[in-house]
């Protein structure tokens, strides 16, 4: 997926490079979260960078599960009983 | 019991469970464990190290429940309280043991380079469908990855992008203040995507 024009500005990557996960997380402010996609429109790193995340956070939630083994539930089964 | 924990026992899906085994149905317990067992196991497996210790952690978190469940008040959800006593548990353990201190991860270690400024688009990773990149060996890297994070940044993102609570619930599960749990979530995430982009980076067969 090629992207925008880049225009880097340091000081302001790194402004929003510490706030993306709250960006994303939808915990800032309107005029933040405005700023910040402003910014992003025309800075390809920081657009890879929130792509990034979003993905990393994406995957995390799609990990899966290890069923309980069998002898675990039959031990707490028993531990339930010794004390009920 | 105060108003608002009146309404958060009539919201509480487990609420009528826990009022029947209160009033001394004790053979209910073992519906309670079979609600929260797989949860509480794969928590356990995700922040210990092997399944010894994640069965441990499941059978103490239990114990610690059937003993304190009479007084149990609805201050909170049933299941953030399970999640409270899991995370003492937990913290316990790492006192009794003898590893290191946890390594405290810096914002500095994560920010691009200046050559990382030269890319010119997102990496196939993070453009793919979701779905075609879902397979065992990367389930495998991803546990491994958030198995080498330091305790307390794992955590927080077991909690946040894996168990789904939110900042609130997360900093009140580990008595810590969200601005905290934030702070932690941010740079245990960027510690991941670092693995991630390793990961991908040492992968000829990208999606």
């Amino acid at each position: 997926m090629t992207m925008t024009h880049h225009n880097h500005d340091p000081e302001k990557c790194r402004w929003m490079f510490e706030r993306l996960s709250e960006y994303i997380d939808n915990e800032l402010d309107e005029v933040t979260c405005k700023d910040i996609e402003h910014h992003a429109e025309d800075c390809i790193p920081c657009q890879v960078c929130l792509g990034t995340l979003k993905r990393t956070i994406a995957l995390c939630k799609e990990m899966g599960s290890t069923p309980v083994p069998e002898d675990i539930s039959t031990r707490l089964r028993a531990l339930v009983q010794s004390i009920s | 019991m105060p108003k608002k924990s009146k309404q958060r026992k009539k919201q509480d899906k487990d609420a009528e469970l826990i009022e029947a085994i209160n009033s001394g149905q004790h053979s209910l317990y073992y519906d309670l464990v079979k609600r929260y067992e797989g949860m509480l196991y794969n928590f356990g497996l995700r922040i210990c190290r092997d399944s010894q210790d994640a069965e441990d952690l499941v059978q103490e978190t239990f114990l610690n429940v059937f003993k304190y469940l009479k007084g149990f008040r609805y201050e909170t959800k049933f299941k953030n309280w399970l999640y409270k006593i899991a995370s003492r548990v937990c913290i316990k353990k790492r006192r009794k043991s003898k590893f290191a201190p946890d390594r405290e991860l810096s914002l500095d270690e994560f920010q691009p380079s200046e050559e990382a400024h030269a890319v010119t688009e997102l990496p196939d990773w993070a453009s793919a469908p979701l779905e075609k990149l879902l397979n065992n060996e990367l389930s495998e890297t991803l546990k491994n990855a958030t198995l080498s994070l330091p305790e307390k940044y794992r955590v927080v993102i077991l909690l946040r992008d894996m168990e789904g609570f939110s900042t609130e619930e997360t900093a009140q599960i580990l008595n810590v203040t969200p601005a905290n749990v934030k702070v932690r979530l941010h740079r245990g995430r960027l510690f991941l995507r670092e693995k991630l982009k390793e990961y991908y980076d040492d992968d000829t067969s990208q999606p």
